[in-house]
C-alpha cells in the first residue's frame, strides 16, 4: 500500500514538473543555443542508430510480406503493406524506443549525477532555474527531433523494403511503387508524426524527471536511468495503443 | 544581515532542525559546528532559499527569504556565492564556463560585455591564486584544493554580499586545508564580504570564526566567539571539542 502511495505522490510530482518545465518554456531569457545543443545530441546523436534499425525492420518486414503475400500471388502488394506499416506503426514506435536506449538514459544519468553532485543546487543558488537551465531545452529537443528522426526511419526503412523487395525478391517496380501510392495517403504519414510528438513529449518529461529527482549517489543515478528506460519504454507503447484507438476505433 | 529565527525543518519521521535562532552580522564570519548528519548543510540550504522551513523565518539583508518566490527569490539569491562540499563545479564546462557562468546567465539587459567577464573571471582566480593556464581545463582535471579554489572564485564573481562555505575543508590533506582557511580569511580581509562557514573541522573553526555556534540534535548546544564556545559548559560542546583539543 505504501509502494502504491509513493508511486501516486511520484507521479503527481512529475506532472507538476513537466507544467512548470512549459511554464518556464515561455519565459525570458530564451537559451536558443541550448537546444541546438540537445538537438545535436538528441538528433543527430541518435540518427545512425535510427537509420540503421529503420534499414533493418524495412528489409525484413519487406521479405515477411512477400513470403505471405506470394501465397496469394499478391506480392506487388508488399511496397505498399511495406510503407504503411512503417508511417502508421514502425516507425514511430521504433524510433522513439530507440531514442530512449540511447539519448533518454543519458539524459537521465547526466541529470541524476548533476542532482547528486549538487550540480543543480549550485545553479538554483547562482539565480539560475535549474528546469529551465537543463528540462526545457532538453523538452524542446525532443518534440522537434523525435518526428524528424521519424521520417527519416519512414525514408530508410522503405528504402530497405524497395531493395529487398524489387532487388532480392524480384517484384517488379511497377506494381511495387504503384500500390505504395495506391495504399498510402498522407494522413497516413501525419498520423506518425503525430504519434511521435507525443512520444518525444513523454520520453523527455520522463526521463528528464527521474534525472532531477535522483538522490542518494551512484546507486541512485543508476536507478533513475533504469526507471527513466523502462518507464518511457511503457508509456511510449501505453500512448501508441491509445492514440491508435482514438484514431482508428475497433 | 542574516538573522534566522526559531527555525524547524523535518524530512518525514527525521526531525533534523528544532528551533534553531542565530544572527551573523555584516562581514563577520560566522562558523556553524556539528557532527555529521547534524542538520548543518540543512541549516545553510534555508538561509539561500533552497529549502523552505516548517516553521520560523530567515531574514538576509532585509528581505525574508522563506516567503520569496519565483522571480524575486532569484533576485535575492544573487546576494549570495556559495562554496559546495564538493565544490559542484559544472563538469561540462571549462574552468572559465564554470566561473563565468553567474555573469553569462543573467538577463540580456544586465549581461556585461564578454571581455568585462573574461576580466573579472581572470581577477577572482587570481584572488584565490590560479592564473590563466587553468582558464581551457575541465574540473576533472583538477586537484581536489584546485576544484576548491575554482569554486570560490565562481562564487566571488558576481561580488556578493555573503558567501557560504559548505564544509569546505573535507576530505583536503592539511596543507591544503591550511590553504583553504587562508583563502576564506583573504576572501573577508580583501573583499570585506560577510561569510557563512559549515563544518566539522574544528582546527579550521577556530582559525577563521569571529563568531561561532555548534549544532547538535537540532538545535544550538552554544554560541558565541571562539572562546566562549570553548568555556561553553554544555557537555556535548565539552566532548565535541575535548576529543580534539586532547589530540592537540
Amino acid at each position: 500500500m505504501e509502494r502504491v502511495k509513493a508511486a501516486f505522490e511520484d507521479f503527481g510530482r512529475m506532472i507538476l514538473f513537466a507544467v512548470e518545465a512549459v511554464a518556464w518554456a515561455f519565459r525570458p531569457p530564451f537559451r536558443l543555443d541550448l537546444v541546438v545543443t540537445q538537438m545535436a545530441f538528441i538528433g543527430v546523436g541518435s540518427a545512425f542508430i535510427v537509420g540503421a534499425t529503420g534499414l533493418s525492420a524495412g528489409m525484413v518486414f519487406a521479405l515477411q510480406m512477400n513470403f505471405a503475400l506470394k501465397q496469394f500471388a499478391a506480392e506487388g502488394y508488399v511496397g505498399g503493406s511495406v510503407a504503411f506499416s512503417l508511417a502508421r506503426e514502425l516507425s514511430p514506435i521504433f524510433t522513439a524506443l530507440m531514442i530512449t536506449g540511447r539519448a533518454g538514459s543519458a539524459i537521465a544519468s547526466e541529470l541524476g549525477t548533476m542532482r547528486v553532485t549538487e550540480q543543480i543546487d549550485a545553479m538554483e543558488s547562482m539565480a539560475v532555474n535549474p528546469i529551465q537551465y537543463l528540462v526545457v531545452p532538453r523538452i524542446i529537443a525532443s518534440l522537434l527531433m523525435f518526428p524528424v528522426l521519424t521520417m527519416v526511419f519512414n525514408v530508410i526503412g522503405y528504402g530497405g523494403g524497395y531493395v529487398m523487395g524489387v532487388y532480392v525478391a524480384r517484384i517488379p517496380v511497377g506494381p511495387f511503387i504503384e500500390h505504395t501510392r495506391e495504399f498510402m495517403d498522407p494522413a497516413d504519414i501525419l498520423h506518425g508524426l503525430y504519434k511521435a510528438l507525443v512520444f518525444g513529449l513523454l520520453v523527455s518529461v520522463i526521463t528528464t524527471w527521474r534525472g532531477y529527482a535522483a538522490s542518494g549517489g551512484a546507486r541512485g543515478v543508476g536507478e533513475g536511468t533504469t526507471r527513466a528506460v523502462v518507464w518511457s519504454s511503457i508509456a511510449v507503447l501505453v500512448a501508441d495503443y491509445v492514440i491508435t484507438f482514438i484514431a482508428v476505433g475497433t | 544581515m542574516i538573522e534566522v529565527v526559531d527555525l524547524w525543518k523535518s524530512f518525514g519521521d527525521n526531525h533534523v532542525l528544532k528551533g534553531v535562532s542565530l544572527t551573523i552580522r555584516e562581514g563577520e564570519t560566522y562558523v556553524v559546528l556539528g557532527g555529521s548528519g547534524s542538520g548543518k548543510t540543512v541549516l545553510m540550504k534555508h538561509v539561500i532559499g533552497l529549502l523552505r522551513p516548517d516553521r520560523g523565518s530567515i531574514n538576509v539583508g532585509g528581505q525574508e527569504i522563506s516567503k520569496l518566490e519565483g522571480k524575486a527569490l532569484t533576485e535575492a539569491r544573487r546576494m549570495f556565492g556559495m562554496v559546495f562540499q564538493g565544490a559542484a563545479l559544472f563538469d561540462s564546462m571549462t574552468v572559465y564556463e564554470n566561473v563565468a557562468f553567474p555573469l553569462t546567465e543573467k538577463g540580456w539587459r544586465e549581461r556585461l560585455p564578454p571581455e568585462e567577464i573574461r576580466r573579472r573571471v581572470v581577477e577572482k582566480l587570481a584572488v584565490v591564486d590560479l592564473g590563466e593556464e587553468v582558464l581551457e581545463r575541465w574540473p576533472s582535471e583538477l586537484s581536489g584544493g584546485m576544484r576548491k579554489r575554482v569554486a570560490l572564485a565562481r562564487a566571488l564573481v558576481s561580488d556578493p554580499r555573503v558567501v557560504l562555505y559548505d564544509e569546505p575543508t573535507t576530505g583536503l590533506d592539511p596543507i591544503t586545508t591550511d590553504y583553504v582557511d587562508g583563502m576564506i580569511l583573504n576572501a573577508k580581509g580583501k573583499l570585506g564580504i560577510t561569510s557563512m562557514v559549515i563544518s566539522h573541522d574544528i582546527a579550521s573553526a577556530f582559525k577563521v570564526a569571529d563568531r561561532m555556534a555548534v549544532l547538535y540534535d537540532g538545535h544550538l548546544a552554544a554560541e558565541g566567539t571562539p572562546e566562549e564556545v570553548r568555556q561553553s559548559r554544555d557537555p556535548f560542546v565539552q566532548r565535541f571539542l575535548s576529543l580534539w583539543f586532547q589530540k592537540q
